[in-house]
């Protein structure tokens, strides 16, 4: 059984098993380092696999450390640590609607459009476009909110210097 | 749990709380000094968030009825959004996201996209049953 692990971003192997559990023993190879072969969906930290880090021997095999730089072999990995920081990513569409229906204004409608990519390429395993698209999403709640703001306070300064305006302000929809 | 974001959050809630009585006691044309929709004062169409105000107003007197003909997408998301908020708010001051959140997936965020370009739209057809839809 031929082994590949994975060091610092850099593809190593492979090794037979014996070779492998030596490099484990000796923490050449970490609990944290992603392993695999063939037949495996996924690559995996080599602490998560039983037949290689028997649970009793590694007691300190998590938590584990988000893997360093890509993989170059197929499959692509995805491992259980990478997939909790994309549960992390903000997807905003709460804030943008509030945006788009209190702001009132079109800069709502590309912060939601934005809101709902995020969870569509978290869902494709697009990480890096999923946080651009979470950035982009809050940068238009932040602009369609401070457009408001500076607005309101625009208008404020109108209504105090002229209680003209005022008289008229009751019959604009709000 | 951060101290000052626990300060930051109630004084949110503490002018949230000011401006729904001022609302409540004044009415939407007792407050002159809120500027109304600027789209609407510029082009005289509806955006989708038009009649919110008044909606807000008959929600707090119990006049539901009223307040989804005054704006019926607002009165439906708006309560959505603000659990959904509420909830990160609830995350981001303990420190530690809830353990879950107000999600609709990728493709209800689309949806909700959609609909409210929809609604924007159709509210400003000028055919019934389109002006249903617009606040009168």
């Amino acid at each position: 059984m031929q082994w590949y692990y994975s060091k610092n971003g850099t593809q190593l192997g492979p090794v037979s098993e014996a070779d492998l559990l030596a490099k484990l023993a000796s923490s050449e190879v970490l609990t944290t380092d992603l392993v695999w072969k063939d037949g495996m969906g996924n690559w995996l930290p080599a602490g998560q696999l039983r037949e290689l880090v028997p649970l009793s021997a590694f007691p300190a095999a998590s938590p584990l450390a988000p893997p360093s730089g890509n993989s170059p072999y197929q499959p692509p990995y995805s491992s259980p640590s990478s997939m909790a920081s994309a549960q992390a990513i903000p997807n905003y569409l709460w804030q943008s609607i509030v945006v788009t229906i209190l702001c009132c204004w079109p800069f709502g409608i590309p912060a939601i459009i934005y809101a709902a990519k995020v969870d569509g390429l978290k869902a494709r395993g697009d990480i890096p476009g999923a946080m651009a698209a979470s950035a982009s999403a809050k940068t238009w709640c932040m602009v369609a909110a401070g457009i408001w703001l500076v607005l309101v306070v625009l208008w404020l300064v109108i209504v105090g210097s002229s209680a003209v305006f005022s008289s008229h302000s009751g019959s604009f929809p709000r | 749990m951060p101290r000052n974001r626990a300060c930051w959050a109630a004084l949110g809630f503490l002018l949230l709380a000011c401006a729904a009585i001022l609302l409540y006691q004044r009415g939407p044309s007792g407050l002159p000094w809120l500027p109304g929709c600027t789209f609407h004062y510029l082009t005289g169409l509806n955006c989708p968030g038009c009649g919110m105000t008044r909606a807000a107003y008959a929600t707090l007197h119990g006049r539901i009825g009223e307040a989804f003909r005054l704006n019926p997408l607002g009165m439906i998301l708006l309560p959505l959004a603000s659990l959904g908020i509420g909830l990160e708010i609830i995350g981001w001051v303990r420190g530690k996201p809830l353990p879950f959140r107000l999600s609709v997936g990728a493709k209800g965020a689309w949806a909700i996209a959609w609909i409210v370009v929809a609604f924007w739209i159709l509210r400003n057809l000028p055919w019934w049953p389109f002006t249903l839809l617009s606040p009168p």
